[in-house]
């Protein structure tokens, strides 16, 4: 490179002592910034896999009867319950479930053994709805009622409004953390460029007295800041991808999922949306350290 | 080129530091500001290359009366100036070729159109083995030698330097004054403040005097 090349690139202010601490901030607030994302991906993934599970299905359950003998009186009830739903119009498909499908679904509450071979659990039956058609609920019900007054029909609006609204919570909520990482970022950023700024002051005053235009001495501290920030912030970043990986992992190496907890591992689909995390955390620092300087010049006669 | 009308300057609520200066340097002009320590010399360039705004009085540099004048007029004013300053300023990261080229750069001007320039000026002050050192491994006077190349690299039209050879052997005073003296005659207007009489001695130009922050002999100012 010759030496009117290297003299062009070399920058005006000097590599900042103390500014490693800033790296590493930086990092740390990518790091839960891109945690954030995460949970705004697994939330909006799960709603959509519990709406497309649910949607398009009906659900009726026959209660066992509170007096009487109960297993002859839950089988004609079930058998009576799925002939009213084949007959229905809009219903396609009627599949009625196992005892032992019904134990395995109570059993993450109640576990297995003796306890519920005894209980007298309900009989489920599953329909599905021709899609785009609609079930007259009122008359099913009402049906239902005559042939097995036991049972009833849930069509999960109520379940699924509940878990849209959980999905829902928790994707503000992780958009909440996600404004105020990037709120903190800016106040990092800004108080790095104040803390810069008077660090190079002498240097800053006599750009400014050489005729440099503020945008001048502005990008001088804005490349340095975007720079900063977009390596630091893709540090975090990776880190967060490896720590989503490894949870995609777990199943590989025979560790079960929580229950009730959706699967915490991420596509790789999903893991390049990590990638907006130093795109908008250097895009932040650039943004306010340059609005930092140009507010800080035109205080300088 | 440059005119003061009444300009009178304090710092905060403190005396005045100038009072009711009244000058005008003519385009073209070598001018020497002399006076005591704590007359108001610094105080008068600083003024001059924009540093601080007067107190009163009006000044106005290259036709533009700097009271009315928009700010956004300044860098370009500024940069018609080349300023030696007497602790030199230079930025410690950057070699003595950086340094020197730094107008040049803040002109908007290439690289590989300038360079040739840069080496030449380096050269002619006795620091062509040097360009590629970094200020603090540079002697007093070398730093100054930097700091004056870097002061007429870009042609300003107007030359103020500050004690510009305080630092060095009297040699090189007289090879520094050359070079003022040569800038002068492409058109630079020079003004320089100094406390060494041999060196206003050495050629045709006038002078200006300020004691206790009044002039005291002065070029006149044409009605």
């Amino acid at each position: 490179m010759n030496l009117g090349l290297r003299a062009q690139q070399k920058s005006v202010l000097p590599r900042e002592a103390g500014a490693a601490s800033l790296d590493v901030v930086i990092a740390i607030m990518a790091f839960l910034a891109a945690l954030s994302l995460c949970a705004v991906l697994i939330a909006q993934r799960t709603a959509q896999d519990w709406r497309r599970g649910l949607a398009g299905k009906l659900t009726v359950q026959v209660l066992p009867p509170a007096r009487g003998p109960v297993q002859p009186a839950l089988a004609r009830e079930t058998a009576a319950a799925v002939q009213v739903l084949k007959t229905t119009r809009g219903i396609f498909s009627v599949h009625e479930l196992s005892e032992a499908k019904t134990e395995r679904l109570v059993e993450p509450w109640l576990g297995k053994g003796a306890l519920v071979a005894d209980l007298p659990l309900p009989r489920l039956i599953d329909a599905s709805v021709v899609p785009g058609r609609h079930v007259d609920l009122v008359a099913l019900r009402h049906r239902l009622k005559t042939a097995a007054p036991d049972g009833y029909v849930d069509d999960h609006r109520h379940w699924l409004a509940r878990l849209s609204r959980l999905a829902d919570t928790i994707m503000w909520s992780a958009y909440g953390v996600l404004g105020l990482i990037a709120i903190a970022t800016a106040a990092t950023a800004a108080f790095a460029t104040r803390a810069g700024l008077s660090a190079h002051h002498d240097i800053v005053e006599l750009l400014h007295q050489m005729g440099a235009h503020g945008g001048f001495i502005a990008s001088a501290f804005d490349r340095h800041y975007l720079r900063t920030a977009f390596f630091a912030s893709l540090v975090g970043a990776v880190l967060a991808a490896i720590v989503f990986a490894a949870a995609g992992g777990l199943e590989y190496v025979g560790l079960k999922p929580m229950p009730f907890l959706p699967p915490l591992a991420l596509s790789m689909s999903q893991l390049t949306w990590l990638v907006l995390i130093p795109v908008f955390g250097g895009a932040i620092a650039w943004a306010t350290a340059r609005l930092s300087v140009l507010a800080a010049l035109r205080n300088i006669y | 080129m440059v005119r003061f009308e009444n300009v009178g300057m304090r710092y905060g609520p403190g005396p005045e530091i100038l009072r009711d200066v009244s000058f005008a340097l003519e385009a073209g002009s070598f001018t020497f500001l002399t006076g005591p320590s704590g007359a108001g010399k610094t105080t008068l360039l600083k003024l001059m290359y924009l540093a601080e705004p007067p107190s009163r009085g009006l000044i106005t540099l290259f036709g533009t009366d700097l009271a009315t004048a928009s700010r956004r007029l300044f860098p370009a004013l500024r940069r018609r100036i080349g300023v030696v300053f007497q602790d030199f300023r230079l930025l410690d990261h950057l070699s003595a070729f950086d340094n020197v080229a730094l107008p040049l750069r803040l002109s908007g001007a290439r690289m590989e159109d300038f360079r040739q320039d840069v080496e030449e000026i380096l050269t002619w002050v006795g620091l062509g083995p040097r360009m590629h050192a970094k200020p603090p491994t540079l002697s007093g006077g070398e730093q100054q030698r930097v700091a004056i190349a870097r002061a007429v690299v870009a042609r300003p039209d107007l030359l103020i330097a500050d004690e510009p050879t305080g630092n060095v052997d009297p040699d090189m005073g007289q090879r520094l004054l050359r070079l003022f003296f040569e800038l002068n005659r492409l058109g630079t207007t020079v003004l320089i403040a100094t406390h060494d009489r041999g060196l206003i001695a050495t050629g045709q130009s006038q002078e200006l005097r300020l004691v206790d922050g009044r002039l005291v002999a002065m070029p006149m100012v044409r009605p």
